[in-house]
């Protein structure tokens, strides 16, 4: 009950004015608000992601690789022979190197993880998984010492150019 | 937490939960105001279908930014608050200001008088009060519908839904001084009105 602040003249209109009802909305008010509650509403459909070759996003966000196609047997064959074929050709022509060499050279090169995973396997079964497992860990450290090695000469033999380079400059 | 029942939850709680995108507190906000928020639309328009969308669109722009509000002011001042602008707003574009008890002045047909008629529920009393109820409620709702609508938002927000003053010039947007002015010329305006009747 709100206090008196108004004429004694007034007090039964107040009572009355306190007694006025509510009146009611239609029935389904309350539906028709939470139908247009933007934030309520079930997330739009997403625009499908552009996947790049190997990934695509589906159904939620999950992450799936895409399967490679499956090359066949004739084509891959004939991929790796022509391959064997230009760098063997090449190798001859700027090289001087003999074409034995060269195609040997190339499909060591172009087979080196597969005779490498082969060798690894064909080691585990002689040598046993630890010995194996212990030489990898081995020629991992080699392959990052000489890598250090490599640019640790590269580096050191271009500074010394750049050095002699200006040396002459001035000289001249 | 959640509540199975909103029962004895304040307004402010409720308020947490619809922020958490809850849409059971989204529905008890709704009934808990919606007769309120209806009943005073609909007197300032005196048109059922302009008042259902008028109080449709204040609660859903009141629930599309229920993380602005700030539970320093009471919810349900914030949503009177926004009621009253939305319905000024429609006034102003529409001027519509000019009602009776018996219907929208503007209605034409039979159909559209009952659309904007006013229909009073009785309060639990003999018939021969009812019929006196009904006829004075009947009587002050032709007085409100008089009054100018700045009068009318501020003595329904004053006598029926007991607001301060200060929570009336808050929802109003207005002085507190000119609030109390409005309000005192409201009841004065109803007593001229009402006078034949009593």
């Amino acid at each position: 009950m709100i206090e008196h602040d108004f004429p004694e003249e007034f007090v039964p209109i107040a009572a009355e004015l306190q007694r006025l009802p509510y009146m009611s909305p239609s029935r389904n008010f309350a539906d028709n608000v939470i139908a247009r509650i933007d934030r309520l509403q079930p997330a739009r459909a997403v625009a499908p992601v552009v996947a790049s070759r190997h990934l695509e996003l589906q159904q939620g966000g999950r992450q799936a690789v895409i399967p490679r196609r499956r090359m066949g047997v004739v084509q891959a064959t004939g991929r790796a022979t022509a391959g064997v074929a230009l760098i063997a050709a090449a190798a001859f022509m700027f090289f001087e190197v003999d074409v034995l060499t060269a195609i040997l050279a190339a499909a060591s090169t172009q087979y080196a993880f597969a005779i490498a995973a082969v060798g690894a396997q064909v080691g585990t079964l002689v040598l046993g998984p630890e010995t194996i497992a212990y030489l990898q860990a081995g020629a991992l450290q080699a392959v990052v010492l000489y890598i250090t090695l490599a640019v640790g000469l590269f580096g050191g033999y271009a500074a010394i150019r750049t050095a002699a380079q200006i040396a002459k400059r001035k000289a001249a | 937490m959640t509540p199975k029942s909103y029962t004895d939850v304040s307004d402010q709680q409720v308020v947490v939960f619809a922020q958490e995108g809850r849409e059971d507190a989204y529905r008890e906000l709704i009934k808990r105001y919606e007769r309120p928020v209806f009943s005073l639309i609909f007197r300032m328009v005196r048109d059922k279908e302009t008042a259902e969308d008028l109080a449709q669109e204040t609660f859903i722009k009141v629930l599309n930014n229920i993380d602005r509000y700030r539970p320093e002011f009471k919810f349900s001042s914030w949503l009177f608050k926004i009621a009253n602008n939305i319905t000024i707003d429609h006034l102003r574009r529409r001027q519509l200001d000019t009602i009776s008890i018996e219907g929208a002045p503007d209605a034409i047909t039979a159909e559209r008088a009952r659309a904007t008629a006013v229909t009073v529920t009785s309060g639990g009393e003999s018939p021969l009060e009812e019929l006196e109820s009904r006829e004075l409620g009947a009587e002050i709702e032709k007085a409100i519908a008089r009054l100018r609508p700045e009068y009318r938002a501020c003595i329904i927000l004053r006598h029926v839904e007991d607001y301060s003053y200060d929570e009336i010039a808050e929802i109003v947007k207005l002085p507190l001084g000119t609030v109390k002015t409005y309000i005192h010329r409201a009841r004065q305006e109803l007593r001229e009105y009402l006078e034949d009747v009593r």
